[in-house]
């Protein structure tokens, strides 16, 4: 990747990584999950986490720099409620060294693509492999297709992706921030799968 | 004064402007005035033409009789020509704009702007940025189906620094397109191999041939065993800056004094490392022929801004910050709970407002430069991504320590106010957010924020309130940040009849920098100079000032006196302030002096209130 060392690297592989001190459950009707969104820059993550969060789409939304910080709480069916504390990173390059800091520790990591750029599906794959070599070895991962809305430009097949999400045991999911197609469910989908303590 | 000549060879060949016959050339009279402990001696004859006191040695008088002598001819004194007034200025403005260069062919800072369909980045514009989207401005969409954003022409009236938008323009330009060619100011990076890093206008990979010709030149000096800094070709002006791989250039037909240019260069350099740290050269080391471009993806919006900042932030040439006016108690409430959070581990605590400082304390030792604030601030402030949400991201101020990255938690608490803490761990976000919980209760309860907006709705000092007699001074005291605004103002203006627009003796600006603080207060822009195109031609003229007044050749330059048909500009350095005073131009000498003086004592007053005093020490 061009030249990770002119960013902080030399240190991230030792980066303790970012933890509340007790991050996980709280209790077993009150989860609280690190969540972190990784993928190549302009591929929607952003607008992803806020219209989960905010319930807005801003079309102007801008480039992220190092990584936003989001939390939302989510109700589900079995009355247990699930809070995400959410790194929205920064998917330019020059930030790409410092993702370890925000995904370690993580439960949940949500890799995102374009679905009109088949460059973003490459890099999906990348953060795929890199979260399988370094992340929490039962994190949650989610391959999330964005842009939906813009079907007429698709460039990354629906199969391909599905394909390679089971083979690498991911939950696979294609959205759309804009309509706000998927958005609230696929962050259901993965509180459903978080591992639970079992109940005393 | 280096002065223009046609013959000098030209290395770009967009001199394709009018050769102006009859351009209209500085006429400055540079009078050198006596000067005494604190105060400017106001003896000084009050003829300003003819009388030079040559007491302090330079002396440069360069009078061009014809122009000014005929305006003060032509106008008739007293307060009830105020409209008279102005508009013999506007003359003077106007035939100035038929030959002078500041009015070239293009004016391209308030131009259209163009923007690109949405890029494979995802991101309308340029390298994943989304490039200037218009609020006020008019859309327009051509046969090529690209969409032009024309801004309001009569940007005069409107624009301010508030309404420009940042991000690159003209990114379908390239050193073939005319209107690239007629920029009056480019900036360019590239790397020693020549490979384009970035160009203010343009898209740097098309602009690949230019690069590699000015890395030509600049290898070619630089093997001579000169170093290349500065070239004038026709109009243009040449400025280069070799840092190690990385080479800056500016080529501008501006008429900004070299030294000012290169202090620019500097600035980009700097932010350049804000965001990548030095440590870059070493990808540098590693393939002398690396791209840097991808590393800075995204901040177009960044450097555009700064850019901007070289024509309205005085910050940008003083290297000096300015504060958001507060009540002193206001100001130390902040400051103690921004020290509370200081001293369990955070480096630099900096609350602002927009480009004002409102509080900062840095832990034990630790100083901050005006310039890595400067560069900070512009960071935040043109990443619309900081506005959404609360953020951890790797900085370095390169004043601080070029080489390593600092983490900053960057939070804003309103539309204009912002909480930036800065520490060397990596972890420490959850530490830092509980510092902003508690930093922002604080604030809250004790009204700090509702005292910032307050002193962002009144502003700052206006030079009509300047206090009109020492005598009174304790009535006029803080007018808008105090209770007793009290009558002083109707007081001024029966005792002072004639000082028309502006404030007294046709005192239309001032900038007061306090060396010991490195802080600087200016006054608020008010009539005549209302537009941005007149804002910029004044920071011009005092950018020029001090450029001579800090050019160290020339010996002790304490004071200046230049009159020209825009203004009169008076500078005043001591060891303890330097002031920057824009006059009309047919004040009267002697009363401008009096004026100079009369807002030093002002400025002093208030100094609690308008400085952030007595906080850590800032000693660099
Ligand atoms: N049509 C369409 N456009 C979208 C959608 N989601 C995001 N965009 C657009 O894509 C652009 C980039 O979105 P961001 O959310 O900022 O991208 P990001 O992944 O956060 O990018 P970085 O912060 O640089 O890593 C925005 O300008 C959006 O307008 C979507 O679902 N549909
Ligand atoms: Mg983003």
């Amino acid at each position: 990747m061009g030249c990770s060392s002119s960013l902080p690297d030399r240190t991230s592989r030792q980066l303790p990584g970012i933890n509340s001190e007790n991050a996980g459950a709280t209790d077993s009707k009150n989860l609280k999950v690190k969540l972190v969104l990784l993928g190549d820059s302009g591929v929607g993550k952003s607008c992803i986490v806020l219209r989960f969060v905010r319930g807005q789409f801003d079309p102007t939304s801008k480039v992220t720099v190092g990584a936003s910080f989001l939390s939302q709480t989510i109700a589900l069916q079995d009355s247990t409620t699930v809070k995400f504390e959410i790194w929205d990173t920064a998917g330019q390059e020059r930030y790409a060294a410092l993702a370890p800091l925000y995904y370690r520790g993580a439960a949940v990591a949500v890799v995102v693509y374009d679905i009109t750029s088949p460059e973003s599906f490459n890099k999906a794959q990348y953060w795929v492999k890199e979260l399988q070599k370094h992340g929490s070895p039962d994190i949650v991962m989610a391959l999330v297709g964005n842009k939906a809305d813009l079907q007429e430009n698709r460039q990354v097949p629906v199969q391909d992706a599905i394909e390679y999400a089971e083979k690498n045991g991911m939950f696979f999911i294609e959205t759309s921030a804009k309509t706000a197609d998927n958005i609230n469910q696929l962050f259901e989908e993965i509180a459903k799968r978080l591992p639970r303590e079992p109940t005393s | 004064m280096a002065s223009d000549s046609n013959s000098s060879p030209s290395i770009t060949d967009c001199t394709d402007q009018n050769p102006n016959p009859n351009e209209v050339t500085d006429h400055l009279t540079t009078l050198a005035i006596t000067e005494s402990e604190n105060a400017i001696v106001d003896e000084v004859d009050s003829n300003q033409e003819d009388s030079v006191d040559i007491a302090n040695g330079s002396l440069d008088v360069n009078y061009d009789q014809n122009d000014d002598t005929q305006v003060e001819e032509e106008l008739p004194t007293g307060s009830v020509l105020v409209s008279a007034e102005v508009e013999v200025v506007e003359d003077v403005r106007e035939r100035n704009s038929s030959g002078g260069v500041d009015n070239g062919i293009d004016n391209s800072e308030h131009e259209i702007d163009v923007r690109l369909s949405p890029s494979s980045s995802g991101y309308a514009g340029e390298r994943g940025t989304s490039s200037a989207t218009s609020n006020s401005g008019i859309e327009e969409v051509e046969e090529d189906g690209n969409v032009i954003t024309l801004q309001d022409s009569s940007i005069d009236a409107v624009a301010d620094s508030a309404s420009w938008v940042p991000g690159k323009r003209h990114v379908d330009e390239d050193d073939a397109s005319v209107s690239w060619r007629k920029r009056k100011k480019h900036f360019f990076v590239l790397s020693h191999s020549g490979k384009p890093i970035y160009s203010r206008y343009g898209d740097e990979h098309k602009l690949a041939g230019f690069s590699a010709t000015l890395q030509a030149i600049i290898s070619f000096v630089e093997n001579g065993g000169d170093n290349v800094k500065f070239v004038r070709a026709g109009k243009h002006q040449v400025v280069f800056l070799v840092k190690g791989p990385i080479y800056l250039v500016c080529i501008s037909c501006t008429e900004e004094p070299q030294e000012a240019l290169k202090a620019q260069l500097e600035l980009i350099y700097g932010q350049m490392l804000l965001i990548l740290t030095k440590s870059v050269n070493r990808c540098f080391e590693k393939n002398p022929k690396f791209d840097m471009t991808p590393l800075l993806g995204g901040t177009d919006s960044v450097f555009s801004s700064l850019i901007h900042a070289f024509s309205w932030n005085p910050a940008t040439f003083l290297h000096a910050y300015t504060c958001l006016p507060l009540a002193y108690p206001t100001r130390q409430a902040a400051g103690a709970v921004l020290q509370d959070v200081a001293e369990s581990g955070v480096l630099f605590a900096i609350l602002m407002c927009k480009h004002k400082v409102i509080s900062l304390v840095g832990a034990q030792k630790a100083s901050l430069h005006p310039d890595d604030m400067l560069l900070l601030a512009n960071f935040v402030l043109s990443s619309e991504s900081f506005r959404t949400s609360e953020s951890f991201s790797p900085i370095c101020l390169p004043r601080y320590n070029p080489m390593a990255f600092l983490y900053s938690y960057v939070h804003y608490l309103d539309v204009d106010t912002y909480l930036m803490l800065l520490t060397t761990s990596s972890d420490a976000f959850y530490h830092l957010k509980d510092c902003r919980i508690r930093i922002e209760t604080v604030l809250v309860k004790s009204n700090v924020l509702s005292e910032v907006q307050r002193s962002m709705l009144d502003g700052g000092l206006h030079v009509e309130d300047l206090p009109i007699d020492p005598s009174l001074r304790s009535l006029s005291l803080s007018p808008h940040l105090g209770q007793e605004r009290l009558t002083t103002d109707s007081l001024e203006r029966f005792i002072e009849v004639d000082h028309g627009i502006g404030g007294p003796a046709g005192l239309w600006h001032f900038i007061y920098r306090s060396i010991y603080l490195d802080q600087y207060v200016s006054s608020e822009f008010s009539s005549p100079i209302n537009s941005s195109r007149q804002q910029k031609r004044l920071y011009r003229a005092y950018q020029k000032v001090y450029a001579s007044m800090h050019d160290g050749g020339t010996g002790p330059h304490k004071t200046q006196f230049r009159r020209d048909e825009n203004y009169v500009i008076l500078c005043w350095i001591t060891q303890d302030f330097e002031l920057y005073a824009a006059f009309d131009p047919l004040a009267d000498k002697a009363l401008a002096i009096k004026t100079c003086n009369r807002v030093c004592q002002w400025v002093r007053d208030l100094e609690n209130e308008i400085f952030l005093l007595g906080s850590s020490p800032f000693s660099w």
